[in-house]
């Protein structure tokens, strides 16, 4: 717990210290908004539906052996969906492809000395480097998992409609979702939005000598982004247990 | 539609390069490097033991929390055993455990093969007439296969383990009676089922790291390239894999 911690946390102290003097540039933020979201868009839409056609597979077997009917159980899963699987497995999808994106390229910049370039020319690579893509990844990852959470549920309720005949809406019911549970969902999106380029840029600037220690940094920053969105999903969905 | 062309043209050339490199290593499975295969599986597989054990804890805590909320709203708490554990054999266990897995055997094994490759070490043994795939590759291939495999399972007994403690804790349900309605309720098919996707999850990260690492092109930042889409098509492909083991496997076992 504490590697997964200690240091992401000094980065953020250091990066709100750094924060005060200088800002990034609007366009940085926004160029890295579009990278993120663009980037890891195929990946999390296309990773969800698969999720959900699987997910409604299973609650229809589980319908067929205990309940008979789809209606019954269609809702429960779609608040779990919403609670639980879009926030985490889009956290997961994106944090696999940006925090490996993020800590190679960082990693890469570190051996190859243009982090110490920068630091030369006065600039602060935490205001360069690491804040636009902090503040893009709040934004960006909300986002996709808005768009995980529709298209599992719309390929979820297809599945219902043309593999198993049954009528699909009844799945995409909202019975059981209430205001709370999209605040537990937004709450995990916002902080594992935080955590994964922390972690990324972590490894990634922490990477010293050659190819070898990017590799590392890289292995090491995609696995703790994932480890530090199933603690955050988990920290989240307890903290919100009692209002369930 | 440049785009699409693009995709479709990288999905055929992923696919060529996993199927020739599942090929070479399938050949080569009598005459393995022992020496590089021992050193792999304690590389891949008992290295990564503590994030298998971390994962599952949060894994199994989480499925109780969620599947508690249930039990408490239909008032079926026996219920909770089963359905949990169905869950997490099924579906859950598997597919976050090899998302995991991707990133840490995954990253690692392309990392290292790219190494060796953009430092001409590969070609350095075919110079002198040695195989590479025989001593370096197909081991490492077998190494991360096992150690998925094995992992996965450790994953889910840690992963029960909590399920109980944390439904004994927040539900005050007994571990007797929790592990009881596990046990009755599971039946073998599940767990073939939950076996055979942790199988095929390892495939797909072994194949698919290692032709990301052998691809690498350029120095420090290829290596990190090759590692990040080792990463990006493993998770892709195992979401693929899942989509498709799951209606096939509940046809083959019911």
């Amino acid at each position: 717990m504490i590697p997964l911690l200690g240091g992401q946390f000094l980065l953020l102290g250091r990066l709100a210290q750094a924060l005060r003097w200088e800002r990034p540039s609007w366009k940085a933020v926004l160029q890295q908004v579009v990278e993120l979201g663009l980037g890891s868009l195929g990946l999390v839409a296309t990773g969800m539906a698969f999720f959900g056609m699987v997910i409604v597979t299973i609650a229809w077997a589980q319908a067929r052996k205990y309940t008979g009917n789809i209606t019954v159980v269609g809702p429960a899963y779609l608040e779990l969906i919403i609670r639980e699987f879009a926030p985490l497995l889009s956290g997961l999808l994106a944090a696999s492809r940006q925090a490996a994106a993020q800590s190679a390229e960082l990693g890469a910049m570190a051996v190859n000395e243009q982090v110490e370039a920068l630091e030369l020319s006065a600039a602060d690579p935490l205001v360069e480097l690491v804040a636009p893509r902090f503040f893009a990844s709040l934004v960006a990852l909300p986002a996709l998992t808005i768009v995980g959470a529709m298209t599992s549920v719309a390929a979820a309720s297809a599945t219902v409609s043309l593999a198993f005949g049954a009528d699909g809406a009844s799945f995409a019911n909202t019975r059981f979702v209430g205001p709370m549970d999209v605040a537990c969902a937004g709450v995990k999106a916002v902080l594992m939005g935080a955590y994964i380029p922390l972690a990324a840029a972590y490894r990634g600037l922490g990477a010293r000598g050659g190819a070898a220690a990017v590799g590392e940094a890289v292995t090491d920053g995609v696995v703790e982004a994932c480890f530090g969105c199933l603690s955050i999903d988990f920290m989240v969905a307890a903290a919100f247990l009692p209002f369930t | 539609m440049r785009a699409l062309g693009r995709a479709v043209l990288g999905l055929l050339g992923w696919t060529g390069a996993v199927a020739l490199l599942a090929g070479r290593c399938g050949a080569r499975l009598g005459g393995l490097n022992g020496a590089e295969l021992v050193r792999s599986l304690v590389s891949f597989g008992a290295r990564s033991l503590g994030l298998a054990a971390g994962a599952g804890a949060l894994i199994g805590a989480t499925v109780v929390l969620q599947a508690g909320v249930y039990a408490n709203q239909f008032g079926a708490r026996l219920y909770t055993g089963w359905a949990a554990g169905y869950a997490l054999l099924w579906e859950f266990g598997p597919l976050l455990l090899g998302l995991l897995m991707a990133a840490r055997i995954g990253a690692r094994n392309a990392a290292e093969l790219a190494l060796l490759t953009i430092h001409g070490q590969l070609e350095g043994l075919r110079g002198i007439s040695l195989d590479p795939y025989r001593l370096l590759i197909a081991p490492r291939v077998v190494a991360g296969v096992l150690s998925v495999l094995a992992l996965s399972q450790a994953t889910f007994l840690v992963a029960v383990g909590f399920e109980a403690l944390a439904a004994l804790a927040m539900l005050g349900l007994p571990l007797r009676v929790f592990l009881g309605a596990f046990a009755e309720m599971l039946h073998l098919g599940d767990v073939i089922a939950g076996l055979t996707k942790s199988l095929a999850f390892g495939l797909a990260i072994a194949l698919v790291s290692t032709v990301a690492g052998l691809r690498v092109e350029g120095g420090a930042r290829g290596v990190g390239r090759a590692a990040a889409s080792a990463v990006l098509v493993s998770c892709a492909t195992i979401f693929g894999l899942d989509f498709l083991l799951t209606p096939l496997l509940a046809k083959v076992l019911s």
